[in-house]
């Protein structure tokens, strides 16, 4: 298997006024293509940040990143935006799907967004295999946490990303929801071989994967 | 999907969306009906004046093209001589006072000459001068201020008997005795103005010519001409006027729209780094916003069509003198102007929209 992620020395420094905040110490770390991984550490160690940096969301202050080959450091913000578009599905914690869209919008927006316009049969597989057939028309609101996760799985992996990122996906769901999400993110790794790295603070949903990276203090303590 | 996304956000803040379109519907409304009195008010001033009939003015040199604003009377022999000019069917002298009280020009004519130049009036009701104090108005007059035959009006600090109610475009809107304006500004056999008609408006050339040859000290001019200066665009402080109410309306639609898409944007702040997260670009966020601002505008427009529709009728119902000219040409610069306004409003948030970080953007409360 080919590496997806690679990070050599992934430094990020904070500034919070006049103090610098190390999030990040020097983070080395590669990820296959098809591996679903959890990296686990208590609050502050750095685990959203390594996640954000993944992602093209914020750059890094030293050190180099290469996703699916593509090194950040070479990339505008615009390059990280487009390579967002096409390569990186995000699942967070809060959901994070658009208040004033239904489910079938929010899904729908991402390919839009993408540029291949809707895709039709992606769109039915996806929704089918997430269960949420009977719930495209209604918003965000009149969802439950366990839906509202499920279709914000589906809004990630509607384009098909080479890479999934989950930022505490069961983190506002409660355990039988949270069972529930975490086999369907088992479930795209397993089924599609969709690479995963999913940020928990639950050593259970940590357990579902297939490899867990412990960080502490901006850096990985154990792999 | 832009759209969807749009129409949503527009619907799911309905207070917003409304105060947002009444903004720009008021500034639109009040771009058309400003300057559709300015110019309606112009116009019919030069409809009413070409509807004396004559064909050529004869006023003292150095007057304005605003009639009222004559200074020095001629002589009212001068008749006699212009009568004689060839092809001259009829002279009427017009001594012309401004009533302050209304704003408004009062004719000082002599019925008879005045016919002949004017076709004569068209009487609603009650006929001409019988007495020194009689005074006609037309029917726009009257019914702004609720005359009838036989009341008495004060006029120019005088008190006058209402004898006749006229058709309306003759000139002025209130008519008195030559000889009673004479009284009024203390002045004997004087005019301010000579209406002439020729026997055909063919030979208008031809007296004008004649007659610069005969007074070339007077200022004379074709009627035809007179209309052509009579616009908007030649009366001086108007123009002013107009650019300051328009650049009033549009300064408020520009506000309000600014104050509406900052605040949005502000509350959206997570929904922008979603659409980050997402991999929309920068364009794609700023495109979103103004076209926000846009469909707002557009429905902003359409209302304030219907609102400068309504408030006219409700305007002319309580005051039929005034004229208020609502055109086709001003309805697209006003859409213009409320869309320039808006969009402009619109690009500083979406700017700031659009370089939001989307960390920060999807960690906002």
């Amino acid at each position: 298997m080919e590496p997806i992620i690679e990070t050599h020395d992934l430094k990020k420094v904070y500034r919070v006024g006049k103090v610098a905040v190390e999030a990040l110490r020097g983070v080395d770390c590669i990820v296959h293509e098809g591996e679903f991984v959890a990296v686990v550490g208590p609050s502050g160690c750095g685990k959203s940040t390594f996640l954000h940096i993944l992602g093209g969301l914020t750059n890094p202050t030293s050190g180099q990143v290469l996703v699916d080959g593509n090194d950040f450091k070479n990339m505008t913000d615009a390059d990280r935006t487009r390579f967002r578009r096409h390569k990186i599905g995000f699942v967070f914690q809060r959901f994070n799907l658009l208040p004033t869209l239904s489910a079938r919008n929010n899904i729908a927006i991402a390919q839009y967004i993408q540029g291949n316009g809707f895709n039709p049969h992606r769109f039915q597989a996806v929704v089918e295999m997430l269960g949420i057939q009977n719930k495209l028309d209604h918003r965000p609101y009149a969802l439950s946490g366990g839906e509202q996760q499920r279709v914000a799985i589906a809004r990630a992996v509607i384009c098909d990303p080479k890479l999934l990122l989950a930022d505490e996906p069961t983190g506002n769901l409660d355990t039988e929801n949270s069972q529930t999400v975490l086999t369907m993110i088992r479930g795209l790794n397993k089924t599609f071989g969709q690479t995963v790295l999913m940020i928990t603070h639950n050593p259970e949903a940590a357990a579902v994967a297939d490899r867990t990276i412990h960080m502490r203090d901006g850096r990985i303590v154990s792999d | 999907m832009v759209n969807k996304l749009i129409i949503s956000n527009i619907l799911y803040r309905p207070v917003r969306t409304a105060l947002s379109a009444l903004a720009v519907a008021m500034e639109v409304a009040m771009v058309m009906l400003f300057v559709g009195l300015a110019h309606g008010l112009v116009n019919d001033s030069a409809r009413r004046q070409e509807g004396v009939g004559a064909d050529v003015m004869v006023q003292p040199s150095g007057s304005s093209f605003l009639l009222a604003f004559s200074q020095s009377p001629m002589p009212l022999k001068m008749g006699d001589r212009l009568e004689q000019v060839p092809h001259v069917l009829a002279v009427a002298p017009t001594l012309i006072l401004f009533n302050t009280g209304a704003l408004s020009m009062v004719y000082g004519i002599d019925v008879d000459s005045f016919n002949r130049v004017s076709g004569g009036f068209a009487y609603h009701h009650g006929g001409p001068f019988a007495k020194p104090n009689d005074l006609l108005v037309d029917d726009l007059y009257a019914k702004s201020n609720h005359i009838k035959v036989g009341q008495t009006v004060t006029l120019l600090n005088h008190q006058f008997n209402v004898c006749g109610i006229v058709e309306h475009g003759k000139g002025a809107r209130l008519f008195i005795p030559l000889q009673t304006a004479e009284d009024l500004l203390q002045v004997q056999d004087k005019a301010t103005i000579f209406w002439v008609k020729c026997t055909e408006p063919a030979y208008t050339n031809a007296v004008v010519d004649a007659i610069r040859q005969l007074l070339p000290k007077y200022n004379i001019t074709a009627v035809k001409e007179w209309m052509s200066l009579m616009t908007s665009n030649n009366l001086p402080g108007l123009n002013v006027f107009t650019t300051v109410i328009i650049i009033i309306a549009v300064g408020i639609g520009f506000l309000v729209i600014f104050l509406s898409m900052y605040t949005t944007i502000t509350e959206r702040t997570r929904e922008i780094g979603i659409l980050k997260s997402l991999g929309a670009s920068k364009g794609y966020i700023i495109a979103v916003i103004l076209r926000e601002a846009s469909l707002l505008s557009a429905v902003g427009i359409l209302a304030g069509y219907g609102f400068a529709a309504i408030i006219r009728k409700i305007i002319l119902a309580n005051f039929p003198t005034l004229v208020i000219e609502l055109t086709v040409l001003w309805a697209v610069y006003a859409a213009v102007l409320a869309i320039a306004g808006s969009l402009l409003g619109a690009c500083y948030p979406a700017m700031r929209a659009a370089q939001l970080d989307p960390v920060d953007a999807l960690a906002y409360e």
